[in-house]
């Protein structure tokens, strides 16, 4: 019987309270990586710190985990006991952050679902070595030899549930027909069935054995089932008599529609949020939740029913930290709720000419306020600084820089600017490897190429985020030796990757974006860490994956800037509404560069059937959408249309639309799943009469238009 | 080796009953009144049990109340926590406040439902069981 309760579970809080530990732990190394020693506090708190993941890793059973903290420990406990001098400072910053990347590597491990199984006998044995040059300099330099570290076995263990599949959750509905007899035996012979395999089984009727009456409440409303379970739909459904059923609807739900549909049942442990009380969270928490023994008596089992505990389970929580899903779950609403304004202030029924509407405008007026609000809100709970991606950059500059011998300078700024946790995850890895980019091919390989130009020997690298006018520049700053326009035209013509041009035809900006052409690579050897040639054109993808762009600036000798240019939010873009024929499309406001109306003079055909439009003397490739995407009843007559130039990462496509709708907020809804991927669409939104309206991806038009060209 | 098994879910209860006979005779209880008799008598027999497996949602006691009056009695004994009953919940109830409690009233080993076998025979073998 698995009673799901709001709480974390130990494994969830070993696995919070270590990752928590270990980034203390890389912040204190980091910082004082440069250093001759640590000095006592950082002991201690190492110490501390490996001591705590010792100690719970061993009352949850990981033992190479406590193999190896319980090593570390050691080698801290020398440390603090007996403060020998000469202590290898760079040997020890490696062997604390190798210790920090296995529990790292493990407790991933355990996250994603598996066991914990990595080795741990060469990091043990390494350690070990160091343990015992460690003594030998503390009786060499005459220090007593502290009382060796005393460890307690741990006397309590926690044997952690088999972890198993994700559990599938369901909504049945079984319908009999009108003259089944005795149908709440027949319910109850499913239910029975269902059991065997279920996690969690709730019904409704829920009195089916021991209530006649209920037999006819099934025939009338039918029987309802909730059901938590590993078994896949086929397998339930095999479970299930359907001999006298009418009819049985069988829904997957996800888990937070089965904790809303838990409430419909009548059930206390459904979802709740309450965010009221914020003063005294703590001694809430303590007066509400801290279990006791006798809290989880179960009352004597009534026929038919579940468990129901004698005390109450207390139904309020107050929650500090939330759930990702659930807060993805409210945006998802949030954004619904903006869609469904529209269709109501936009509502069609309201353009009957002579309404009296004033009163209706002002109240839309204020709905529309809060609505923005509410935006604005979800918005800014969704914000995480960008700290703990910068963290990682320093611990990338420490080992790429280690690795190569190059002296290397990391400079922070403004790392905590806030943006839109999805935007964090996608960006972690491009930055990754602009950061490893700047340290392999920025910064040069020799100190004395440095001083020879007059620069410090130390080479520097700045990473800065700013907040701007709705979107987020990250950028990624050396001041190495820049990048060659001749070596990169070269290169980018020798791999055929660009057409016959001459470079003057080329601006810079053209010029420096040739690096992150797929299959372009300026760096002659492979480094262990870059120059593989996949590094760039991958993280102009991603970027582009969330609306973004890769801005690059470059001075030969003086150094490069690679700038992330990212909207602050993903799912509420300011388009505008066209249409062609009778469909309606969204283009985002910031791709469009102008409407004009166009001549037939200002065509060019080619023979392939390809057009161009000439502007201004500038030629841009033509699109017509009624074309691309088949649709009837639309202006084919350029004169009659409207010519949008549309803009994305300095290169420009012109596309005819019938007419111009209205500009508003758009709610942007993937595309779902079961309608085959079409090329330069990013998504659908619903506008305020109802109808669906598809989204134009400008990467995907231009992109599509060159490989057809 | 003695083994008292308190668990009032059916399927469990034969799922326990099946993995603990293999080590030595099991009494099993359906709820946490017949437990804490179960022990006492046992204890009067002087023939106590050697390892306590304790549901925590029961009818009439939960298995932490269990868990509680079984250290009490002990206590009253002067029975020393080393020669004492090892007791291991077994319980669907996971979170972290839950488990602490528990080692704070004294339990051995918390074990989440459902229940790893290998583990809990480690868990067996550490505390000098088997």
């Amino acid at each position: 019987m698995a009673e799901e309760f709001n709480t974390e579970s130990m494994l969830d809080m070993f696995l919070y309270e270590s990752g928590q530990l270990l980034e203390k732990l890389e912040g204190i190394i980091l910082e004082k990586q440069d250093a001759d020693c640590f000095d006592d506090s950082d002991i201690n708190e190492i110490f501390r710190v490996m001591h705590t993941i010792k100690g719970s890793s061993g009352v949850l059973m990981y033992e190479n985990i406590t193999k190896v903290t319980h090593k570390l420990e050691d080698v801290f406990y020398y440390l603090r006991e007996s403060h020998p001098d000469d202590v290898p400072h760079t040997e020890l910053v490696e062997k604390v952050l190798a210790v920090s990347d296995f529990v790292t590597g493990e407790l991933d491990k355990l996250k994603s679902g598996d066991t914990p199984d990595g080795d741990e006998h060469q990091l043990v044995e390494d350690l070990d070595e160091f343990l015992g040059r460690l003594k030998g300099e503390i009786s060499k330099q005459g220090i007593q030899m502290p009382q060796a570290n005393k460890h307690e076995e741990p006397k309590q263990f926690y044997i952690t549930p088999v972890a198993g599949d994700d559990s599938h959750f369901y909504r049945i509905s079984i319908h009999y027909r009108s003259d089944t007899q005795m149908s709440n035996i027949r319910a109850y012979s499913a239910t029975y069935a269902l059991k065997e395999i279920a996690e969690d089984l709730l019904y409704t009727p829920d009195d089916i054995l021991s209530n006649e009456a209920s037999g006819d409440v099934i025939l009338a409303e039918g029987f309802h089932m909730l059901l938590q379970t590993k078994s896949n739909k086929e397998e339930v459904i095999g479970l299930i008599d359907s001999s006298e059923a009418e009819e049985i609807n069988f829904d997957e739900l996800t888990k937070m529609e089965y904790g809303k549909a838990l409430g419909e049942f009548g059930r206390e442990d459904a979802v709740t949020i309450d965010l009221g009380d914020e003063k005294k969270p703590e001694e809430k928490e303590k007066k509400k939740d801290k279990p006791a023994p006798g809290d989880y008596v179960v009352k004597t089992k009534e026929a038919g029913k579940g468990k129901t505990l004698a005390k109450n389970q207390p139904k309020q929580q107050s929650i500090i930290s939330v759930n990702v899903e659930k807060m993805d779950a409210l945006m998802d609403l949030i954004g619904e709720l903006v869609i469904a304004e529209a269709v109501v202030l936009q509502n069609p029924d309201l353009k009957v000419p002579g309404l009296e509407l004033s009163n209706f405008q002002k109240a839309s007026g204020q709905l529309a306020k809060i609505t923005t609000e509410l935006q604005e809100v979800i918005m800014s709970m969704r914000m995480m600084p960008l700290t703990t991606v910068f963290q990682k950059m320093k611990r990338i500059v420490f080992d790429v820089s280690r690795k190569l011998d190059k002296d290397i300078e990391l400079e922070v700024i403004g790392e905590n600017t806030e943006v839109d946790k999805n935007i964090i995850e996608h960006i972690t890895d491009p930055l990754m490897h602009l950061v490893r980019n700047s340290v392999d091919h920025g910064i040069e390989e020799n100190a004395e190429d440095r001083t020879s130009l007059g620069k410090p020997a130390k080479g520097k690298i700045t990473l800065e985020a700013k907040n701007e006018g709705g979107k987020v520049y990250i950028s990624v700053k050396d001041d190495g030796k820049g990048l060659n326009k001749e070596k990169l035209y070269q290169k980018a013509m020798d791999k055929g990757l660009i057409d016959n041009k001459l470079i003057s035809e080329f601006t810079d900006k053209e010029i420096f974006r040739f690096i992150t052409l797929p299959g372009f690579s300026t760096k002659e050897e492979v480094t262990e860490y870059s120059g593989r040639g996949v590094g760039m054109d991958v993280v102009v993808k991603n970027i582009q994956s969330i609306g973004g762009r890769l801005d690059i600036e470059s001075v030969e000798f003086e150094g490069s800037e690679m700038t992330l240019i990212i909207p602050l939010t993903l799912a509420i873009i300011n388009g505008i509404v066209v249409q062609v024929g009778n469909s309606p499309f969204v283009i985002e406001t910031a791709s469009i560069k102008e409407f004009v109306r166009v001549d037939e003079d200002s065509l060019i055909h080619e023979p392939s059937g390809e057009e161009y439009i000439v502007l201004r003397g500038e030629c841009y490739p033509f699109i017509r959408l009624n074309e691309r995407y088949d649709l009837p009843d639309s202006i084919n007559k350029i004169e009659e249309g409207i010519v949008v130039v549309l803009e994305h990462e300095g290169s420009q496509v012109c596309v005819l639309i019938d007419k111009l709708l209205q500009e508003q907020e758009i709610v942007v809804k993937p595309i779902p799943p079961y309608v085959k991927k079409v090329k330069g669409l990013s998504g659908c939104t619903q506008l305020g009469d109802g109808s669906i309206a598809l989204i134009l991806d400008i990467a995907g038009l231009l992109i599509q238009d060159g490989e057809r060209r | 080796m003695k083994i008292l098994l308190a668990e009032d879910d059916f399927a469990s209860r034969k799922f326990m009953d099946k993995q603990l006979s293999r080590y030595g005779e099991c009494d099993v209880m359906v709820d946490g009144e017949e437990a804490v008799d179960a022990f006492l008598m046992a204890l009067e027999d002087d023939e106590p049990y050697d390892l306590a497996c304790l549901d925590v949602m029961m009818p009439v006691m939960d298995g932490y109340q269990v868990l509680k009056a079984i250290r009490d009695i002990e206590a009253q004994r002067g029975i020393p926590r080393s020669k004492g009953v090892k007791v291991i919940m077994t319980t669907a109830l996971n979170d972290e406040r839950n488990v602490k409690m528990a080692f704070e009233l004294g339990c051995e080993a918390y074990a989440g439902k459902p229940i790893d076998v290998e583990k809990f025979e480690k868990v067996l073998n550490k505390l000098g069981l088997i």
